[in-house]
């Protein structure tokens, strides 16, 4: 989750969609006429994709190179509205909220001209996604609970090209995981089925030489931790009217420093990149390039720890309101993201659309930043006395309150957040220890825990008894989270919820998040009030601080037609093309 | 060359890939670390982590008991099959049938540069002892040892690069490997690899020649009244020669493995010391694995090349 | 003693040799007392971001409230920052001192780690030979053909990056040369009228390794570990560099790896660091040099 933070600014972003907006105007009756050429090179950073698997993919990166051959079932454009791709029909819920209706198109075709059906999609759904011998990573989201038992949702076929995914229970925000369903061709894949060695080694899946008319562009080569190529795939079935897509390649390369990948746009090495905030004034001199910025989904948080390892002030809302109330977000925007930012006060970015201003707390700006008041809260808690007419924060033994800060190694804006939020807690008279300690001991020493003395095996939430194997207070970390279904964030809030590790439980909370998956939100006007509350409830708890919903700069060689600029620009990246 | 004597190296030799192999293999898995790490940050309500962290050790073939792996690693290295390779997904064969020529190219460029320059270097000094050109030059031999690679390439990149613009920051693989524009591209990440090395060389030859001018033959030589040229190339030179063999020879895996790994860092450059980089980092063993194993094959290959110039080329020295 | 005086006097007369001794001399006192005159190397100062060294200006982009964007200005270096600040405002000297101090660290703690276990080793495989002399040194043969720099990474990957760690781990790999050093100038002494004297005499093994035999080597083991501490800070610096350094501290190798990626828009966090570690690692060099020279009895060949 922190990683994904990172990726969502680092990556200009292949697009998880991609899609034709059939609607949109300046058409031209002759095909490809002066369209059609060129090489889009996407320079990226990080870690290369791990596989174009995409069942047994953890990272984004994966799934953004395999997005290139294979569109799915629809995408979203900038304003979140869905825009059919692979679906014939908009998905049709049931009025009872108990079944989903899928009908795609009928001229989908495998590599080996197969008409794609809906048996592979249900074929898919039954015997990969939920196969015991396959443990499919997001597996859980498919299942419901029912009488107590966890069981997976029922996909049936109907006909050539429809199929309908029954529930037993309501719950209106599955419809997001239905749109990401994605899909194996029953024909070639059956023979790996049932075992896992053959099924990870299989060639044609790890050169997707079954994508078929499914995506704008068709493996080529991929040289590991270098580039991945991709050509134009001229049966593409969006491009019969308008012979999109249009370059001749698409390729993502992979810079090992930012100082490399920076220089290559410079040159004109590369079509478009990320751009680091320090370099958005330089770039956006160049006349041959421009600079874009937009939204992410990307939030950056201060965890507190409310488990038993953690401070014991932390489990009191007045102290956590006390410490978010005296950290800045416009200083964090200004100096760590050079004002490429928004300041962020619950879990749903103002970007989505189930954002609401009502009640919330806007802790950290304004009139609620505010050390005095910040210290008076912590005297109310009984961790403060008044000295010589000023309060002085003391911990309950009167000792100064010492804290321990984690966050990963190896990123400036981490560290930066850090040293900042340090600062900010010292004026208080908190002490803060900083640690930097690199990711997987993150994820084993102070996300995983487990009830001490126990035999359990240690995973995020082991309840609210459990704690991590070494102590910490505060913790930073980049998440990002779900626009259109901001409900899966709840992992983090629920008491049970699986990636719940600062140990936060509220009742009120948990009943809300439980009616966000029930009937009762079916009405979107309802589940926008729930939302809301929730926000409301969340931003005032504070279980966590949300600091700042950071915004990227995009550049992208100035001749580049086509683009969109917004928070998911490249929905139509098929329809670029070199001017 | 005796033959029971080539026997008994080459079976020394083995021994030591064995030892390698074994020690690598249970260091690597003695670690808290488990391929399965990476999907556990990202597992929400309703998984059970160590069911799918089951799962996915098992997808790799990790879930087994260490001595059972151990074997099924050692029967499958016998069978020619390096494993698989799970953070690229594709057999290990193949990674390193891809990525071994960036890797090549890089340093048989480098140390042909080097050799060339060094041996140069070292006759130059050696003839001017102690003149002025022979202290400058021994003095910019210590700078070549010296000076960092890591940051040696880092400052090419700065100036010649970043500032002036004459080179590209990164090596691109879409040149073609025979071609100008791949030599050129190839000529900031040789200065950074072979600089250390033609300094290394140059003080080697030097000394390695001093020693040999005050021999008996070579002063006989001299008596004799050859002209000091000669007497350099055909006495000097040819005696000091062996040393020098010898120690490029057993350089060369340092350099495979130190400056080259380094070097590909710096200038992305997807050799096999870049990808074991990123194969460490992804808990990746067979790559790990099999990289090792191929510096440790390298290794005790130039040893023994090194062993058989020393008998081929000095006929004084015979193995029993 | 007097042996040591000679040596000195020998020493004197290598002038590279004094260089480098007064540069290492100036490093440890910089490293000891330079924290009391500096600010903390973590003193964040985000007003003061990428300040250039004192001497050169630079353009930046700085977040103004007024504007409500970002604006250039073109900065200069100033006295309170010498060197210069990264990209949060840290002071740079001050993290170059401390970046002094680990790798002094890492050179003499790791070096001699790695003396202690090389000269243990090589003397007990020429003192016992046969058997215990093969298997030594097959061990010895297997750690110098594994491929060194991956070793380490492997190991400091593993197991976390702490200081403590890389010392330990570059300590524990690199004793193989000491090892065959002192086995082979063990192998020579062995046989040597004095040895096999107090052999005669009955002194115990250990008595005869270190009375005899390893005071005999000491000066190719004090070249040897001159020459090998830059090797070890150089290692600590390589991992520093590709991310594996301890986040704890500033080491230089930590602040090269920050500065690669700032090398546009603040070449000097990348330069200073650098520089840094050449002298220091050609100071060690020289001296080492020198000190080779000064106990070699067959005179110089410079």
């Amino acid at each position: 989750m922190s990683m994904c933070g990172k990726a969502a600014i680092l990556s200009a972003g292949i697009g998880l969609s991609g899609c034709l907006e059939r609607d949109s105007g300046n058409k031209t009756k002759d095909l490809t006429a002066g369209k059609l050429g060129g090489t889009f090179i996407e320079g990226a950073s990080g870690a290369d994709a791990e596989t174009l698997n995409w069942i047994l993919a953890a990272d984004a990166t994966s799934l953004g190179y395999i997005s290139l051959a294979f569109d799915g079932l629809i995408a979203y454009d900038n304003k979140f509205n869905i825009v059919n791709r692979w679906l014939k029909n908009d998905i049709k819920t049931s009025d009872d909220g108990l079944s989903y209706t899928v009908t795609i198109r009928d001229d989908l075709e495998w590599s080996d001209g197969k008409p794609v059906t809906s048996d592979d999609f249900v074929y898919t759904m039954k015997n990969l996604m939920f196969a015991d011998w396959m443990a499919y990573t997001y597996a859980g989201d498919w299942t419901e609970e029912v009488d107590g038992k966890s069981v997976f949702v029922e996909p049936v076929v109907e006909n050539e090209t429809t199929f309908t995914i029954k529930r037993k229970t309501v719950d209106p925000e599955f419809l997001y995981t239905v749109t990401d369903l994605m899909i194996y061709p029953k024909h070639i894949v059956s023979k790996y089925e049932g075992d896992v060695k053959a099924f990870t080694q299989a060639p044609e899946l790890n050169n997707l030489s079954y994508t078929g008319n499914l995506g704008p562009y068709r493996y080529k080569e991929w040289i590991r931790n270098d580039k991945i190529v991709m050509e134009r795939n001229p049966d593409y079935y969006l491009g019969k009217e308008n012979g999109e897509p249009y370059f001749e390649n698409y390729e993502v390369k992979i810079f090992g420093t930012s100082t490399a990948r920076h220089a290559a746009m410079e040159a004109g090495d590369i079509t478009n990149t990320g751009i680091d905030p320090e370099q958005v004034m330089k770039f956006k001199a160049i006349p041959s390039i421009k600079v874009f910025t937009v939204p992410t989904t990307g939030y950056r948080v201060l965890q507190y720890n409310m488990r038993d390892n953690g401070w014991e002030g932390l489990k009191d809302r007045k102290v956590r309101q006390a410490i978010s109330m005296s950290i800045s977000k416009e200083k964090i925007i200004q100096d760590i993201l050079l004002g490429f930012g928004e300041p962020a006060f619950s879990f749903i970015p103002n970007v989505s659309p189930w954002y609401s201003e009502e009640g919330l707390s806007k802790i950290g700006v304004g009139a609620l930043y505010d050390k005095t008041r910040a210290k008076e809260l912590m005297k109310e808690a009984g961790y403060g006395i008044e000295k010589n007419g000023a309060i002085q924060v003391i911990d309950k033994k009167g000792d100064k309150i010492k804290l321990k800060f984690f966050t990963i190694t190896g990123s400036k804006v981490h560290e930066s957040m850090a040293y900042l939020i340090q600062k900010e807690l010292g004026d208080i008279g908190i002490e803060v220890d900083i640690k930097f300690v690199p990711w997987e001991t993150m994820l084993r020493k102070y996300y995983m825990n487990k009830v001490p003395g126990s035999d359990q095996p240690a995973r995020n939430n082991n309840g609210p008894r459990a704690v991590s194997e070494e102590p910490w207070d505060l913790m930073y970390a980049g998440q990002s989270t779900d626009v259109l279904q901001p409900s899966g964030t709840e992992i983090f809030f629920v008491t049970d919820g699986g990636l719940n590790t600062s140990g936060y439980s509220n009742p009120e909370v948990d009943a809300l998040f439980k009616k966000v998956h029930s009937k009762e939100a079916l009405d979107v006007t309802a589940r926008k009030k729930i939302y809301a509350q929730l926000s409301k409830i969340i931003s005032e708890d504070q279980p966590l601080d949300f600091l700042a919903y950071p915004t990227a700069n995009i550049a992208f060689k100035s001749n580049i037609r086509g683009i969109d600029p917004g928070i998911s620009m490249n929905y139509n990246y098929q329809e670029w093309y070199f001017g | 060359m005796d033959r029971s004597y080539l026997a008994k190296r080459l079976l020394h030799a083995l021994i030591i890939a064995w030892g390698v192999m074994t020690a690598s293999f249970f260091l690597m898995r003695i670690g808290p670390h488990s391929p399965a790490d990476k999907y556990l940050a990202t597992l929400g309500a309703g998984h059970n982590v160590s069911q799918v962290t089951a799962a996915i050790e098992s997808r790799y073939g990790v879930d087994r008991p260490l001595y059972e792996q151990y074997f099924n690693y050692i029967n499958s290295l016998l069978h020619g099959d390096w494993g698989w390779s799970f953070s690229t997904s594709m057999p290990v064969s193949d990674l390193i049938k891809i990525h071994w020529a960036y890797s090549f190219q890089l340093i048989f460029l480098s140390s042909i540069l080097a050799i060339i320059l060094g041996i140069s270097l070292g006759i130059f000094t050696a003839a001017r002892k102690n003149t002025k050109a022979d202290h400058i030059a021994t003095f910019f031999s210590f700078a070549g040892i010296s000076i960092p690679n890591f940051w040696l390439g880092m400052m090419l990149i700065l100036i010649f690069s970043v500032k002036l613009g004459w080179f590209k920051t990164y090596y691109d693989t879409g040149l073609p490997m025979f071609s100008l524009s791949n030599l050129y591209a190839l000529i900031l990440p040789v200065i950074t690899l072979a600089t250390g090395m033609v300094a290394g060389y140059g003080r080697f030859v030097r000394s390695s020649m001093l020693e040999n001018m005050n021999k008996d033959f070579v002063r006989t030589a001299r008596a004799k009244g050859l002209p000091e040229s000669v007497v350099l190339r055909k006495h000097v030179f040819r005696n000091a020669l062996l040393p020098v063999v010898t120690i490029i020879m057993l350089d060369m895996s340092g350099i495979i493995f130190g400056g080259a790994y380094i070097t590909e860092f710096i200038f992305g450059i997807p050799g096999l010391g870049w990808m074991s980089l990123k194969a460490v980092f992804s808990d990746d063993y067979s790559v790990v694995m099999a990289v090792t194993l191929i510096g440790a094959f390298v290794t005790l290959f130039f040893n023994l090349v090194a062993d058989i110039a020393y008998t081929y080329l000095d006929p004084r020295i015979r193995y029993e | 003693m007097k042996l040591a005086a000679y040596y000195l006097e020998r020493l004197k007369g290598n002038k590279t040799a004094i260089i480098g001794l007064a540069f290492i001399i100036f490093l440890v006192l910089t490293a000891l007392i330079g924290p009391f005159f500096t600010v903390s190397p973590t003193q964040v100062n985000f007003s003061e971001k990428n300040l250039p060294p004192i001497g050169f200006s630079s353009e930046q982009s700085e977040y103004s409230a007024k504007v409500g964007g970002l604006v250039m200005t073109n900065m200069h270096g100033t006295w309170k920052h010498p060197l210069g600040t990264d990209g949060m405002g840290r002071d740079l000297l001050s993290q170059l001192i401390s970046g002094a101090r680990v790798s002094l660290l890492v050179g003499l703690l790791a070096t001699g780690l790695a003396i202690v276990i090389g000269a243990i080793i090589g003397v007990s495989s020429a003192y016992f030979g046969g058997i215990a002399d093969s298997i030594l040194m097959r061990f010895t043969d297997i750690m110098i053909t594994f491929p060194f720099l991956l070793l380490l990474i492997l190991i400091v990957y593993m197991f976390g990056s702490s200081l403590a760690l890389i010392i330990l781990s570059i300590g524990l790999t690199g004793w193989t040369g000491t090892a065959r050093l002192v086995r082979s100038e063990t192998l020579s002494l062995r046989t040597r009228d004095f040895v096999i004297a107090s052999k005669a005499l009955g002194a115990s093994d250990l008595r005869i390794i270190f009375y005899h035999l390893l005071p005999n080597t000491i000066s190719s083991i004090i070249v040897l570990a001159t020459l090998s501490i830059p090797g070890a800070i150089l290692a600590e610096a390589a991992l520093s560099f590709i991310g594996l350094g301890d986040p704890q501290v500033a080491s230089w190798g930590n602040i090269l790896n920050a500065g690669q990626n700032d090398l546009q828009a603040a070449w000097w966090i990348a330069v200073e660091p650098g520089i840094m570690l050449f002298f220091t690692v050609i100071s060690f060099n020289f001296l080492g040099e020198g000190l080779r020279d000064a106990f070699d009895p067959k005179g110089d060949y410079n």
